[in-house]
């Protein structure tokens, strides 16, 4: 089953990488510009801290948004064949994941320019396996509700622009309490910042964070596979 | 003997004529208000038959009686709300001449995708790969995306696939919906020879078709259904005798004149 998510990824790569790519850098480019002497001021490295939680902010948009559509998009395939559905939602993640080795590399790119070893990323693939977890999980979850309620892209859209202001992607907490404490229900916050702390600052987080990634992964999958086995059943007939 | 596929009192239901259907805001309105009842369909009622080893069983029967979907729930693709349905061995299906091909690749890519999604894996795929374009007639085809083909076309790759995942899936059952409806007859007769070649085999074979001289031909029973209920099951001279004399009609599909 892991060949045929390959050949499902065939789709895309026809557009080629750098539209991809050309999104999250002309992103990184103009919020650097506007914010790097205001709201970026009081941090540390702001380039590296900016591009960190687009890109990482970025895997989890595209990959959950495109999973909530993955599954109607290929009816045809699932109304004449029976095979496990999953590798369909696994395929959008698999693709995801190539394109965000791309990302990364620009990132370590952008880590030389800024003088700064690139020695840090060894640790990222580290939490990006968790976060992949983490990803795949809410991905589930969100695919086969969509199977239910058709609006589910519409909202989780919606709901992503709200997480990408809320989430401390371009600004630092800067002491409003409010937002800190908001974002302690915020699951993305604690892998850009995990991965922030070890890769940028190369300082040793404190280990709940760790634990709290570790836990969301857990969890989302959990869930996700409940859910999705739960609702799986009746998909071929809701097509 | 024992039976390749048993099916005891299998019975599948559709939601059906609520409006609130697909969207979370009109699924609230419908929760606070309630104004409809859900109906329920019943698409499959108490569905009972076996298939021995070897067997040709065609289904026959009029528009929404339930054929494809009695097929779709044998193949696993719908679960069935009530019954069970025991194969022994694996199980193939064909439904429709669309056999999950995406309209936007080539038919290199799409041959790929469905041997894959069959289960067989690259090695197979690059052995089999000229043998299924061979089959189809489609050969210098290969890099052209699949919109640009005609319903023929996809029948016969679809076909032309299937046969050849077979060699890798050794099923027991064989179920096909439809397939001939867009071949033409010098591919048809090429299949039926296949199909003949795997019943010596032992595998027994279901399909639906509404071309009632190939059912007569090539079946050794047939099952009539109307309404999601098995109407008859026998021999296909007397079921479709039965069929044709309650219809007024002939197997050429002219109708009797009194």
């Amino acid at each position: 089953m892991a060949i045929s998510d390959f050949k499902l990824r065939n789709e895309g790569t026809y557009l080629g990488f750098i539209w991809y790519l050309l999104n999250p850098i002309l992103l990184f480019i103009i919020l650097l510009l506007i914010f790097q002497d205001r709201l970026g001021s009081g941090i540390e490295s702001y380039g590296l801290y900016l591009l960190m939680g687009i890109i990482m902010f970025n895997f989890f948009q595209k990959t959950s948004l495109a999973s909530t559509k993955s599954i109607l998009n290929n009816a045809s395939i699932i109304k004449s064949i029976k095979f496990q559905r999953k590798s369909i939602i696994i395929s959008v993640v698999i693709q995801n994941i190539l394109e965000h080795i791309f990302e990364i590399i620009i990132f370590t790119f952008v880590m030389v320019l800024y003088n700064q070893s690139p020695l840090g990323m060894i640790f990222y693939p580290l939490i990006f396996i968790v976060f992949i977890v983490f990803t795949y999980g809410v991905s589930l979850i969100l695919a086969s509700l969509t199977m239910y309620f058709h609006d589910i892209h519409n909202m989780w859209n919606f709901l992503l622009k709200l997480l990408w202001f809320a989430t401390p992607i371009f600004y630092g907490f800067g002491g409003q309490t409010k937002l800190l404490i908001f974002n302690l229900i915020n699951p993305l916050y604690y892998f850009i910042k995990l991965s922030r702390d070890i890769v940028i600052y190369n300082t040793m987080p404190p280990p709940h964070t760790i634990f709290i990634t570790i836990g969301l992964a857990l969890i989302s999958l959990l869930i996700g596979i409940v859910v999705y086995d739960k609702l799986e059943k009746r998909f071929a007939e809701m097509l | 003997m024992i039976n390749n596929l048993i099916v005891e009192n299998v019975s599948k239901r559709f939601i059906v004529g609520s409006r609130s259907e697909k969207s979370v805001l009109s699924k609230l309105h419908f929760f606070i208000f309630r104004r409809e009842k859900k109906r329920y369909f019943w698409v499959l009622k108490n569905i009972s038959f076996s298939v021995k080893p070897g067997e040709m069983i065609g289904i026959i029967g009029k528009n929404g009686s339930g054929k494809s979907t009695l097929i779709r729930t044998i193949a696993g693709i719908y679960s069935q709300d009530k019954g069970t349905i025991k194969v022994n061995g694996n199980i193939a299906c064909l439904a429709g001449h669309n056999n999950g091909f995406k309209n936007r690749l080539t038919m290199k890519d799409n041959i790929h995708l469905v041997c894959s999604l069959y289960g067989l894996n690259p090695k197979d795929i690059g052995r089999y790969f000229t043998s299924i374009v061979e089959f189809s007639e489609l050969r210098g085809y290969e890099n052209t995306k699949l919109y640009k083909f005609s319903t023929g076309m996809m029948t016969r790759l679809s076909f032309s696939i299937m046969l050849h995942s077979i060699k890798k899936i050794n099923p027991k059952v064989l179920l096909l919906d439809e397939v001939f409806s867009a071949g033409d007859l010098q591919f048809k007769l090429k299949c039926l020879d296949i199909i003949k070649q795997l019943l010596k085999k032992n595998v027994s074979i279901l399909i639906v078709s509404h071309h009632l001289k190939t059912i007569s031909y090539h079946c050794s029973r047939a099952i009539l259904m109307d309404k999601g209920e098995i109407i008859k099951n026998d021999k296909t001279k007397k079921v479709l005798d039965w069929y044709l004399k309650k219809e007024k009609l002939t197997i050429d599909g002219k109708r009797i004149k009194k």
